[in-house]
């Protein structure tokens, strides 16, 4: 599903924020990204999520090799990738539903068959009651759960969290955990960056450590 | 429930657009009533010129000029095309002096004999044979109007491309104007249109989003500027310097004239406002395929 080989990745001149990353991730994988802030866990999920391409290196998503990756093809394969943003990205202007309902309407659905799913969704992560609020009035905790619904909505493939728990108590964090396992039960590969480590302790599985740029599996 | 506008209608208001489009729009409206006016005046002078000849009879030594004009009366009228052949009596003649000589008498003064002549339009005359003929008469010339003719059609067709000059103009600014907004759309929703591309979003998907919004202010801009063109043409038409003046006899002519003329003066008027429209829409589509093609 992913394959990254001597990936390498600079933002212009400057020094190279990741130096030789291998790894491979298979369907059905759960895998924890770790590492002290400004390893480059942000911009590996960047490349991941197609955000970002790598300076030097292979990475393939998908069987696809992105370097030779035309623009009109990006959509079709992110649409396979849910992604769990650290800034949350919502859209201050639509409503907490709007928001979760965007990768679904953005794929063409029509708002009627989406509806349950959206609802039965923002239930699940303790939202229905937000549902027609805006982002602005919501907690930093609602708000973390609006993203993650969004990134499942569509029921990905793969989905790349970064610090998905960072702003909710520990019993949601758990609740959180618990939804990802289940999704990864269902199938859906898990690449969560965190700096959870009761989160990753709980969840007993192989981590990824970034540190100065290169990676190590734990 | 009906889902959100996914661009906010107040990220980068289009209002100067709709403003500086419907002033564009005015401006084109004005260029295609003075195209309209120019062809409208030019078909009338030429019709009018065409129909008609003059044969001059000038006063020539040792001939009688009665026995001459009546002689170049009589061989233009047997001519082949001919429909009315009409002498101008010597008053008529004096009067045709009188922005130059004034009203005194001209009773003495060699004071040419004019002819008027009308042609068949249907079957023209051979107007080179026609001249031969009346070299035959002593003193007696052929005035087919011709030089007058091509002089108006020069001119008009000069004011024409002027005309067309300013449309051309006025719809490359329009253009220019366009993009400008579109990207100033495009950079004011950046964050939007970034996290559509995360989300799967083709670019024809996030296009769709904003041109909707082009499309209208192309339309509104149109309609407010055919309807302040028309409103001018109607002030010109009732306050534009007397029921005499060229101005605004031809500004009436434009608002209320026979209903085939109207069509086409309407119709041409009324392209204004698609014309806009069809320029907000595809430029502001264009530009942003295009922008959004380089935006990963």
């Amino acid at each position: 599903m992913l394959r990254l080989e001597n990936v390498g990745l600079k933002y212009g001149d400057g020094p190279e924020i990741l130096r030789d990353v291998s790894f491979s991730v298979r369907p059905g994988d759960f895998y924890f990204l770790t590492g002290p802030s400004g390893a480059g866990k942000s911009s590996l999920l960047k490349l991941l999520f197609l955000a970002l391409r790598p300076t030097r290196g292979k990475l393939h998503i998908f069987g696809e090799d992105v370097g030779g990756l035309s623009h009109s093809k990006l959509p079709a394969i992110r649409r396979r990738i849910g992604v769990v943003f650290q800034e949350f990205r919502l859209l201050d202007h639509l409503s907490t539903y709007d928001n979760v309902a965007l990768p679904l309407r953005v794929a063409g659905r029509a708002e009627s068959s989406y509806r349950l799913d959206v609802m039965d969704l923002l239930d699940w992560v303790g939202l229905a009651h937000k549902s027609s609020d805006l982002p602005p009035v919501l907690s930093g905790g609602e708000k973390q759960r609006a993203a993650i619904a969004r990134a499942v909505i569509a029921k990905p493939q793969l989905l790349l969290a970064d610090e998905p728990t960072g702003n909710v108590d520990p019993l949601l964090a758990k609740r959180l955990l618990h939804l990802f396992l289940e999704l990864n039960r269902l199938g859906t590969t898990m690449l969560i960056a965190t700096h959870d480590k009761g989160l990753v302790r709980q969840a007993e599985r192989p981590v990824l450590h970034l540190e100065q740029g290169a990676l190590n599996l734990q | 429930m009906r889902p959100g506008a996914i661009i906010p209608a107040t990220a980068a208001s289009l209002t100067s657009l709709t403003v500086t489009m419907a002033v564009m729009c005015y401006l084109a409206c004005l260029a295609i009533g003075a195209l309209i006016l120019v062809d409208r005046a030019v078909t009338s002078w030429t019709s009018g010129l065409s129909r008609e000849m003059t044969v001059q009879v000038r006063v020539v030594r040792d001939a009688d000029i009665a026995q001459e004009v009546e002689k170049a009366r009589a061989v233009t009228a047997a001519f082949p095309g001919i429909i009315e052949v009409d002498i101008l009596d010597e008053k008529a003649g004096e009067k045709l002096l009188e922005p130059w000589l004034g009203t005194r008498s001209l009773a003495g003064l060699p004071v040419p004999r004019l002819i008027r002549v009308v042609t068949d339009t249907e079957n023209p005359p051979d107007v080179t044979a026609l001249g031969q003929a009346l070299s035959q008469v002593k003193g007696a010339t052929l005035d087919t109007h011709q030089k007058w003719e091509s002089e108006l059609t020069r001119m008009a067709r000069a004011l024409s491309a002027v005309s067309y000059a300013i449309l051309l103009l006025i719809s490359v600014s329009a253009i220019a104007i366009v993009i400008f907004a579109t990207r100033a759309v495009l950079q004011a929703n950046r964050h939007i249109v970034d996290l559509l591309h995360l989300v799967g979003a083709r670019d024809s998907y996030i296009a769709r989003q904003i041109d909707g919004r082009f499309l209208r202010t192309g339309l509104l801009s149109g309609f407010i500027g055919v309807g302040l063109g028309l409103f001018t043409f109607l002030l010109l038409g009732l306050f534009g310097g007397g029921s005499e003046s060229g101005v605004a006899a031809a500004s009436r002519g434009l608002l209320f004239s026979t209903p085939s003329i109207a069509i086409w003066s309407y119709g041409l008027l009324f392209a204004v406002p698609i014309a806009a429209t069809l320029i907000c829409l595809i430029t502001a589509r264009v530009t942003l395929i295009r922008r959004l093609g380089v935006i990963t």
